[in-house]
């Protein structure tokens, strides 16, 4: 379990020393914690030249939102990027790991990373983990082969497709695309469409919300629109906001630390420097 | 019961004009009942940095200590203190390596990163990081913080603004939640001076 | 949308067919994959490739059919490259039947195998739940298959010719798709002879209409076809 050496840094993997510790508490009738999720719409689809990935921006925590403009389109090599629904530290954590991974084998080969190899990476962290790891995905990216757009299931199944959305918006969303997709659309078009479905996902849908992230990758160029579009800009707050007097709060005691400047480059105070 | 409420806890950032705040509450409690009202939830990692642990008070404890540990071999390593950003990254790694059994606490940080650009962050119990350019909760009292912070947080703030508005969201904040209280201890970190401050609040 | 169980895990309630005729093997599948109550796919392909001349048919959680169907597919191709001529259906059914049973209690898959070989022509080998292998003249699997027992037992006959098997099974998967609502979409078949492999695609509203059916209008297909209903595509 774990190491002789205490808190010597891993090497990786899951530690599950707090497991039965954990399942004691919750058996006890203590609820266990929620999770941070993105309760989400992303969809992606194909478009002429290249691929469309899209995303809203609420994460939410239960009913709250915790993140008003966090970013679900995560990146995998520099012509792959992957769209994350589920539980938010998976989605990060295995894009993370699946994109450094993906950096390596660059370097080992010297190619363009292709799509199929971030899929087949994706699916088989998540098969291995039988679910567990909750995290749904839109994969899509150009390559040598052309573009690509895939969904990747928590349980490791995964779908080609010409259009595809997943996360709790997902039906709203699939709802635009199935009336208005087309073979052969023009970016702008694509575009359009995308951002269509994800409004319909942040409006109908009471997990998605706030902003529209677009991301257009075609053929040796991939461009990140963060905040493509912001259909819902904050109405309530006054121009003036609260201003509060100094000395308004009750103190009982202060504590002022001076901090030190940086000395770059110094030779250090009543010491012996010594020369290398 | 929430897990989260076995204590109870506030912990709040919020980022002013080259400066930055961090506070908590100071009870702790077991369920309804107050163990002491001078616990720290926030753990200094260097003059500049600091982490904000909300929930279970034992895992609180066990993460602050690893996470100076981690610390201090970073600097016997690179000879420099750790970025907020780099921080923040072995934060979420050091808990989502335990995914499946996790710590039962969120972690908010804060810290003032070179050039003394202010940076805040929070995180579930896994490691999801959330980062955030104005003002980032945590704990029991995180609903009512939120409407708070959310009305009275504005860009910019000076030094001493930052400092009342912190605690004016925090002794709001935690008015309204049976399970954190007791004063407050907030931290005003500029570039030149540390601030740090106990509050006085309710006893109820 | 608790109901809808969006969550379940992504599985195919399907409808898979193999059939031998005189020369060949004829596969055929619905195009439904669903979670919980949603489809997830409505075009999927659920006739995997495995070697030149196998292909698999696969029903129960996508997931495990499709690692069992990555881990064939690349021991097919070590086998061929150690052997020097291409696996036998028997071989590849029985490398599925292996991973099935020694895994059984991790899996839900059930599958179908059809292939050619020189050795012994065409063949279906049926490899339902628990890891079990059966050579069969004719299989069926998925939920869609309890309805289409009796109409196997009538219509099915020894040595057809490769057009009476095709409409067999094209029949057989729109009677499941008419009454099962685990299977829908399209029809896909794959046909397995000496010759080699065709693929065809038949659109659901080229489907024969069965009891209490109505004509779709103004569907998708309609739309994009110009109304007159596409040709059943191949390659």
């Amino acid at each position: 379990m774990s190491t002789p050496e205490v808190g010597v840094p891993r090497k990786g993997g899951f530690n599950f020393d707090l497991c039965r510790r954990n399942e004691m508490l919750f058996s006890k009738g203590i609820k266990p914690p929620s999770f941070l999720k993105t309760g989400t719409t992303i969809v992606g689809l194909v478009f002429k030249d290249g691929v469309v990935l899209g995303a809203d921006t609420r994460a939410t925590e239960g009913p709250i939102v915790a993140d008003k403009n966090c970013e679900k389109i995560h990146y995998m090599a520099p012509n792959i990027y992957c769209c994350g629904a589920g539980t938010a530290a998976d989605t990060e954590a295995v894009t993370d790991m699946i994109s450094s991974q993906l950096q390596m084998h660059r370097y080992a080969t010297g190619r363009e990373s292709r799509v199929v190899t971030s899929l087949t990476l994706l699916k088989s962290h998540l098969f291995s983990y039988q679910g567990h790891v909750s995290a749904a995905l839109v994969l899509g990216g150009v390559d040598v082969t052309g573009p690509h757009l895939h969904t990747i299931y928590p349980h490791g199944s995964t779908d080609t497709l010409p259009y595809a959305t997943m996360g709790s918006g997902s039906l709203a969303a699939m709802a635009v695309f199935e009336s208005k997709y087309k073979e052969g659309l023009t970016r702008e078009e694509g575009i359009e469409l995308v951002a269509e479905a994800i409004c319909s996902g942040i409006f109908n849908d009471l997990g998605s919300g706030s902003n529209v992230d677009v991301c257009v990758i075609t053929k040796g160029k991939t461009e990140y629109l963060r905040s493509h579009q912001l259909p819902n800009p904050r109405t309530y707050v006054s121009s003036k906001g609260y201003t509060f007097s100094k000395g308004l709060t009750e103190v009982l005691s202060t504590k002022i630390t001076p901090l030190k400047q940086k000395q770059a480059d110094t030779v250090p105070e009543g010491g012996d420097f010594m020369e290398e | 019961m929430s897990i989260f409420e076995y204590n109870g806890s506030a912990v709040v950032a919020m980022v002013g004009k080259n400066c930055f705040a961090i506070a908590s509450d100071r009870r702790l409690g077991v369920n309804l009942q107050t163990i002491a009202t001078d616990f720290q939830r926030i753990h200094k990692i260097h003059p500049k940095l600091y982490i904000g642990l909300s929930g279970l008070a034992t895992d609180v404890q066990t993460l602050s200590q690893k996470l100076a540990f981690r610390h201090k071999l970073y600097v016997l390593r690179e000879e420099r203190d750790m970025r907020p950003e780099t921080f923040a990254s072995l934060v979420s790694a050091l808990l989502y390596e335990k995914r499946f059994g996790p710590y039962l606490c969120m972690p908010v940080i804060a810290g003032l990163g070179d050039d003394n650009v202010p940076f805040i962050c929070t995180m579930d119990c896994l490691g999801a990081k959330e980062l955030a350019k104005d003002f980032v909760v945590s704990g029991t009292a995180s609903e009512s913080l939120y409407g708070a912070c959310e009305s009275m947080f504005k860009a910019d703030m000076e030094p001493d603004e930052l400092f009342e508005t912190i605690s004016q969201a925090l002794l709001a904040s935690v008015d309204r939640d049976c399970l954190s209280g007791w004063g407050g201890h907030v931290l005003l970190v500029t570039p030149t001076e540390v601030h740090e401050k106990t509050l006085k609040g309710r006893m109820d | 949308m608790e109901d809808m169980n969006l969550n379940a895990p992504h599985s195919m309630g399907t409808t898979i067919i193999g059939v031998t005729y005189a020369g060949g093997v004829i596969l055929g599948a619905d195009s439904r994959t669903s979670t919980g109550m949603y489809v997830a796919n409505r075009a999927s392909d659920k006739i995997t490739q495995l070697d030149d001349n196998i292909y698999l048919c696969r029903s129960g959680s996508a997931a495990d059919t499709q690692i069992i169907s990555d881990y064939v597919r690349y021991f097919l191709h070590q086998h061929t490259i150690q052997q020097g001529q291409p696996a036998t259906v028997k071989v590849a059914s029985n490398l599925i039947r292996l991973l099935s049973y020694q895994n059984k209690s991790m899996l839900q898959a059930g599958m179908i195998v059809g292939g050619w070989d020189k050795h012994e022509g065409g063949q279906i080998y049926s490899i339902p739940l628990g890891g079990t292998i059966l050579k069969q003249p004719f299989a069926i699997g998925g939920s869609g298959s309890s309805y289409l027992y009796g109409f196997f037992d009538q219509a099915w006959k020894e040595e057809m010719t490769k057009e009476e098997a095709e409409s067999l099974v094209v029949k057989a998967v729109s009677l499941a798709i008419a009454r099962d609502g685990a299977s829908g979409g399209v029809v896909r078949t794959v046909t397995i002879n000496a010759d080699g492999v065709t693929r065809k695609f038949y659109p659901g509203d080229s489907l024969p209409l069965w009891h209490d059916e109505v004509v779709a209008h103004n569907s998708f297909l309609d739309i994009l076809a110009g109304s007159s209903s596409p040709e059943p595509m191949s390659t």
